[in-house]
């Protein structure tokens, strides 16, 4: 049970970084009851708004994405688990402007059971709202299988694009649409070094070796996949993630893509631009253009080393959602022109 | 016998303490293969539990059981405060509004009830190492059971212990343990274990009515 936190009791620890994040950046988010983030600028919102739930433990997502241009509401629950679909109908209710609400509910056995409950509520009161859900994980089964795949890193480049159509004034169908054409065009893989301490109780939740890595971790440090292996280098373990994700995604000479290289909480991003510059030099030799990217930490999981490597095959609407601005406690964008400034 | 208001509060009492004490033993079968906190979660649960048996004693049987079923469905646990939430709501289900004494034939029919409620939800049943594999004989062995409440609840709980040392055998094909294949043979799910508690508790609980009367 002994672990090197800096938490008071682990009870409050959902309260107590909430309180934080929330008067760190209360220019862009408030909290509110029932564990709302809410984007500061919901009230003047004239389109479609986007809802996200999901398990605090994670920072910065999934909150951190919380502010114009990426998520209205996001509905937290407590350490790696889902909050009640009492609270996500809430919340729907709450970010409705009259244009309808994107829910955007990551592949997790808890959040999907707490995702059908809401939608069945919602559809019996009749709420405006359509689901999508995030599914990428390349690990545990095939594409052809992926409503069983899980939820990784992708929500949040997914949260963008969704949110971008909508600041466009398309239709809360249309919005739907084009989350889930970048949803269906997505896939990441994750690997582990170093498994994570649940801050709750102390347990750890991998006993991966001293010399051993293991490919396929989920969000929480729970396996799947089970190819544990002995650690490899930086261009090496870089190529053997990079082919796994072209191949599923069957991606193409010629083609353009996003590459999100997402530190898990203890990877240094001094690594994490190791492997960018091996998987740039692959891709390139490929011929296969980044047209967009993000290196750093956007979904973690505690102490947890390792990262997850995200591809997604672009188009010029997707890249012009991607390139959209965004002003969020953890991810900003201003208008450059995509030229000056991939991804 | 009939259940008295009295003696669906032991049953529930019992069900929360036992909760309580094997909260760090479901967090470390949770942790095996899943994120380690059930226990966590099933704690939260036993002290909702118990703070409205403490204020709410006034309320018929049927509101207090969908009282518990909305204060799981209120608790962010993952999956375990929506499962437990529509099981109990379900339970709830065939009970009349108002002040009543329930008779063997409706606790028969509030267990088929919960089993109904559950399966609306997931797609999981007997073999897949969820805790389907306690509630579905458990519901069987209580519809089977001779018209009398204690009797019921009896074989309610014998065939929810069964339940789960079947599911030391099983591979798990839901939720997060599903990653693990084989390598979760040998342990038991942990939503059966907790919910073979919740049947244990309610046997515990009647037994104990039973000799206070």
């Amino acid at each position: 049970m002994k672990m090197k936190k800096f938490i008071n009791s682990p009870e409050n620890i959902t309260k107590e970084l909430l309180e934080g994040f929330a008067s760190a950046h209360r220019d862009l988010v408030t909290l509110r009851p029932g564990n709302m983030v809410v984007n500061n600028r919901l009230e003047k919102a004239n389109r479609v708004t986007i809802v996200t739930q999901g398990g605090a433990g994670h920072e910065p997502a999934l909150s951190g994405f919380v502010g114009d241009g990426m998520v209205d509401v996001s509905v937290v629950g407590d350490i790696f688990s889902a909050p009640g679909p009492k609270a996500c109908l809430e919340a729907i209710k709450f970010a409705d402007r009259g244009k309808g609400v994107l829910f955007v509910v990551l592949n997790h056995a808890g959040d999907m059971l707490t995702g059908d409950l809401t939608m069945r509520q919602a559809a019996k009161e009749g709420l405006h709202v359509v689901r999508v859900v995030t599914q990428e994980d390349v690990s545990n089964t095939p594409r052809e299988d992926s409503g069983n795949r899980r939820g990784l890193v992708g929500c949040v480049p997914t949260f963008k694009i969704a949110a971008a159509a909508a600041a466009e004034g398309k239709s809360l169908e249309e919005v739907a649409a084009a989350a889930r054409r970048f949803a269906d065009n997505m896939a990441t893989l994750a690997v582990a070094v170093r498994g994570a301490t649940h801050p709750s109780t102390g347990i750890a939740l991998a006993d991966l070796g001293e010399d051993e890595m293991e490919v396929g971790m989920g969000q929480h440090g729970e396996g799947g996949g089970g190819r544990r292996q002995p650690m490899k280098g930086a261009d090496e373990t870089a190529e053997i993630m990079l082919n796994v994700l072209l191949a599923d995604l069957s991606i193409r000479a010629g083609e353009r893509v996003m590459l999100i290289l997402n530190g898990a909480g203890a990877t240094t991003l001094m690594e994490l631009f190791i492997i960018y510059r091996r998987c740039e030099q692959l891709l390139k030799a490929k011929n296969v253009e980044i047209a967009a990217n993000y290196v750093g930490e956007l979904l973690t999981v505690q102490e947890q080393a390792g990262f997850q490597m995200f591809l997604a095959r672009m188009d010029d609407e997707l890249l012009r959602y991607w390139n959209a601005p965004c002003n969020t406690p953890y991810l900003k964008k201003k208008n450059f022109p995509a030229e000056t400034a991939p991804g | 016998m009939l259940l008295t208001k009295e003696s669906l509060f032991s049953m529930f009492r019992f069900v929360a303490l036992l909760w309580q004490e094997n909260t760090v033993h479901l967090s470390e079968i949770d942790s095996r293969f899943g994120d380690g906190d059930h226990g966590v979660t099933i704690g939260k649960m036993a002290a909702m539990i118990l703070s409205r048996l403490n204020e709410r004693q006034d309320e018929s049987a049927k509101e207090f059981i969908e009282s518990l079923g909305s204060g799981c469905m209120e608790i962010a646990g993952g999956s375990a405060g929506p499962l437990y939430g529509v099981l109990l709501e379900g339970f709830a289900g065939p009970l009349p509004c108002g002040d009543t004494e329930i008779d063997a034939a409706t606790l028969k029919t509030m267990f088929s009830s919960a089993r109904s409620a559950l399966f609306e939800i997931t797609k999981a049943r007997v073999g897949d190492k969820t805790l389907m594999d306690v509630l579905i004989p458990a519901t069987e062995a209580a519809e089977k059971a001779p018209d009398d409440v204690l009797s019921i609840l009896r074989a309610a709980a014998a065939a929810a212990y069964q339940g789960v040392r079947e599911t030391e055998n099983q591979v798990s094909k839901f939720g997060r343990a599903r990653n693990y294949g084989e390598k979760t043979l040998g342990t038991p799910d942990v939503g059966a274990v907790s919910t073979a508690l919740l049947f244990k508790g309610f046997q515990r609980g009647i037994e104990q009515h039973v000799l206070d009367c």
